[in-house]
């Protein structure tokens, strides 16, 4: 009912949609899979109505239409629940369900609540939550937070007549199994109200949950695979154009780490409401991960460590040195370098090129009494873009311009190449897709073999599990257990999931 | 040919339509001999909007540059006598320590700039006031000519104002495109906490734009004192508005990280056009303002870079 054909988008420099034909049938969950840069967000983008296409068209019951924009699309059934969480925080649930709709429920210019309240207690059975709608968003969980979109979009259901097609952007990137699970039995149970366009870098969920799979590569639609028609492996294949290395987390390259030595150790350290009495070690050679739940500590201790925040109680030794100031001029000063999750905010500065993103930490290294050598700068960026092959035309290229995951190369590079050999590491492949993870973890095994300790916050408990020496469990700022992982003998999820609930 | 991508030439375009246009109307205004008068007599102007450029760069605003000339005009004017061409250097290093003082409120004490460069302003509004006696005061004329008369003579047909504005023009540049102040003002500018991640000190740099800018304010204040041969508390009033005109239309964006000191010269050169030509119609000097507020309005609600920036508050 839903159909694109031949739709073709290009942006200045860029080919994103190459003649692209997508369908929907009514009560289908289409999953769409490809990396980063392959276009999954440009069709997206097309579908819901931000972009308007070059070329090709769009109908809906084989009638063409053209939207202007998000809400256009919106009065056609087509609704998108957001990957960055759509909610206004401070807002109640009834009221964010009907943002922007509150005119069925004024009467004389004031709001009947009670009328508001009854019909979002509707929208929110239609997603099986039991939640009062006059609760404030912020205080839910972010499983239910995303339920509470699915229910937003869902009023589309009685504004609109037609089908509906709901897009779902990484719906369960913040979610947990068991979330995830519900989340999909719901999906499921909504395909009798709507068809749904499912986009995730998890492909085993994406197989789980889709009755076809579109897989896109370079722009164009490689193929499309009905349910059970390929393996994890296959898919992967289409979508990198290459045999994705079994051995995913090189634990084949994972050597002992040299123990006779200390880069950082933490002895009893905390901080109020966030960790408390936190002792650990990190060696050269090291990759220590930090694993636990949201808010359990993890971001804490990285930004303890990196002088961003000053411990109350404990001590804080690096390099047999006691850190009496915690700057992160002193941290860097001493070898640290910090890789934060959020890449776009934190990581690079969009607006900068390579070379300057890369020498921002060491400009003192690239300096004569505050006048930079800029032909140094260049070089260094020339060498480390051809090192971790990061694609960009040159070193003149506007880093905000990069793929994710050539951003977080040239934040990776940044501390390389200043000679930082404590890393440490927050959710490094946090949005990168398969191929640039697996750089990302070549690297980190680079970076082990000249004898850098890694500490790590891991996007998934698989990758956790997968790359590290030593895990190490926290759960309300305390640690909870440390489990060695040598080649082999490593936890089970099961293991891990044990100590951190 | 999309927007986005002519947008970094729109200040330079303007200008060169803006001098056609006012020469079609007045045959006179392209004579070089009106074009040199016209570039040195909005000096001062530029100067200030120099400095307000690194307060911009980094996001912030110096809301202070036309009060602190003001007072440098009553400072130079009364300890010219005693201090000699040294008055320059107090004037330089007052204006320094200023802006420093308006950067160590906004980065310690996390008042927003446009607040902190408020309250300094007031301050050295009430400093002026203080030391002039609330009186205009003249310099002694024979004084100044020996001292600083190289500042606002001529040579050949060339203003020598011109040549300051060139060569502080070039020191600016050289800062923001060569130094590693430079880089750090960007990179606050363009993204402040990757910057603070990356080990920036933020702080440290942020304190020194405004330094900067209350420094280079002290310089217009002293040149205008120079050219009037006098200070009053007052006498730079109306500076505020067309400098930060200029450095706005020159294209520097009030979110900072892009634009700089070569687009407030081309931005400046406008607002310089834009005066002439008000003469030439016959604007008022009464609404003269009024124009530059509306020039304000419409450059910032043409160029603003609306997917920067989420909310107006």
């Amino acid at each position: 009912m839903y159909e694109l054909k031949a739709v073709d988008k290009k942006f200045p420099g860029v080919h994103a949609l190459k003649a692209v034909d997508f369908q929907v049938k009514r009560g289908e969950i289409v999953g769409l899979v490809g990396e980063n840069g392959a276009g999954k967000s440009t069709l997206m983008k097309v579908i819901y109505g931000a972009y308007q296409p070059d070329g090709g068209t769009i109908t809906i019951d084989g009638k063409t239409v053209r939207f202007q924009n998000p809400r256009q699309a919106m009065e056609k059934g087509i609704g998108m629940v957001f990957q960055e969480q759509s909610l206004i925080s401070n807002l109640t649930v009834m009221e964010n369900i009907f943002l922007g709709y509150e005119a069925q429920f004024v009467r004389l210019g004031v709001i009947n609540w009670k009328a508001m309240a009854e019909a979002a207690r509707k929208q929110l059975a239609k997603v099986k939550l039991d939640i009062d709608p006059a609760t404030v968003t912020a205080s839910l969980s972010f499983a239910q937070r995303q339920l509470v979109e699915l229910a937003k979009v869902l009023t589309l259901e009685e504004r609109v007549d037609g089908d509906l097609v709901i897009l779902l952007d990484e719906p369960t990137s913040v979610l947990a199994e068991d979330e995830v699970k519900m989340l999909f039995r719901i999906v499921r149970d909504l395909t009798a109200r709507a068809s749904f366009i499912f986009v995730s870098h998890r492909m085993d969920e994406v197989m789980e949950l889709s009755d076809r799979i579109y897989v896109m590569k370079d722009g164009a639609v490689v193929d499309v695979v009905n349910r059970g028609g390929a393996t994890v492996e296959q898919i992967q294949h289409k979508m990198v154009g290459r045999n994705v290395d079994r051995e995913y987390y090189r634990e084949q390259r994972q050597k002992p780490y040299d123990d006779s030595r200390q880069l950082v150790k933490l002895e009893d350290v905390g901080l109020p409401g966030r960790i408390s009495d936190i002792s650990l070690t990190l060696h050269p050679g090291e990759v220590l991960c930090l694993v636990g739940t949201e808010g359990s500590g993890r971001e804490a201790i990285l930004r303890t460590i990196y002088g961003m925040r000053t411990p109350v109680t404990g001590h804080v030794t690096m390099k047999g040195a006691r850190i009496e100031r915690f700057t992160p001029q002193a941290a860097v000063a001493k070898g640290v370098g910090y890789v934060p999750r959020e890449r776009k905010v934190e990581g690079i500065v969009a607006g900068m090129n390579v070379y300057e993103n890369m020498t921002l930490s060491q400009m003192g290294h690239f300096s004569n009494a505050g006048v930079l050598r800029v032909g140094e700068e260049r070089k260094l960026a020339r060498d480390w873009i051809g090192k971790l092959s990061i694609k960009a035309h040159s070193e003149y290229a506007d880093c905000g311009n990069l793929s994710g995951g050539n951003q977080q190369k040239v934040v990776l590079a940044k501390w390389r190449s200043g000679g930082s050999d404590i890393m440490l590491l927050d959710h490094p492949t946090r949005g990168l897709d398969i191929g640039a993870k697996e750089d990302v973890y070549e690297m980190i095994r680079d970076m082990c073999d000249d004898g850098v300790g890694v500490i790590l916050v891991a996007d998934t408990l698989e990758e956790a599990i997968g790359l590290s020496h030593t895990i190490i469990v926290l759960k309300d700022g305390r640690i909870q257990k440390r489990f060695d992982c040598e080649p082999g003998k490593k936890p089970s999820l099961y293991d891990l999931l044990h100590a951190m609930i | 040919m999309d927007i986005q991508r002519l947008k970094p030439h729109f200040p330079w375009i303007t200008l060169l339509v803006l001098v056609i246009f006012v020469g079609l109307n007045d045959p006179n205004f392209l004579k070089p001999a009106n074009l040199l008068s016209l570039a040195g007599d909005i000096v001062p102007l530029f100067i200030m909007a120099l400095g307000l450029t690194f307060a911009i760069y980094i996001g912030g605003i110096d809301l202070s540059a036309q009060s602190m000339a003001n007072m440098i005009t009553v400072v130079a004017s009364v300890y010219l006598a005693s201090l000699g061409i040294w008055v320059a250097l107090l004037c330089v290093a007052i204006g320094f320590a200023l802006g420093m003082l308006s950067g160590f409120i906004t980065t310690r004490l996390f008042v927003p700039s446009f607040i902190s460069t408020l309250a300094v302003g007031g301050l050295c509004f009430s400093m002026a006031q203080w030391l002039s006696g609330n009186r205009a005061l003249n310099m002694d004329a024979a004084e100044r000519d020996a001292l600083f008369g190289w500042m606002i003579g001529r040579t050949g047909i060339i203003p020598n104002e011109l040549f300051l504005a060139v060569a502080l023009l070039a020191i600016c540049l050289f800062i923001e495109r060569r130094t590693t102040l430079g880089r750090a003002l960007k990179a606050v500018g363009a993204g402040e906490l990757a910057a603070a991640a990356s080990g920036v000190n933020v702080a440290r740099f942020k304190m020194l734009a405004f330094a900067i800018s209350g420094a280079l304010a002290a310089v217009a204040g002293l040149l205008f004192a120079v050219k009037l041969s006098g200070g009053a508390p007052t006498i730079a009033n109306g500076f505020l508005l067309p400098a930060i005109v200029a450095v706005l239309v020159g294209g520097t964006p009030l979110t900072g990280g892009v634009g700089g000191v070569l687009n407030t010269a081309i931005g400046t050169l406008i607002v310089a056009v834009i005066r002439a030509s008000m003469l030439y119609f016959g604007v008022e000097a009464t609404q003269q303002q009024m124009v530059f507020g509306l020039v304000l309005i419409a450059a910032i609600a043409l160029t603003m870079d609306r997917s920067k920036l989420r909310t107006v508050k």
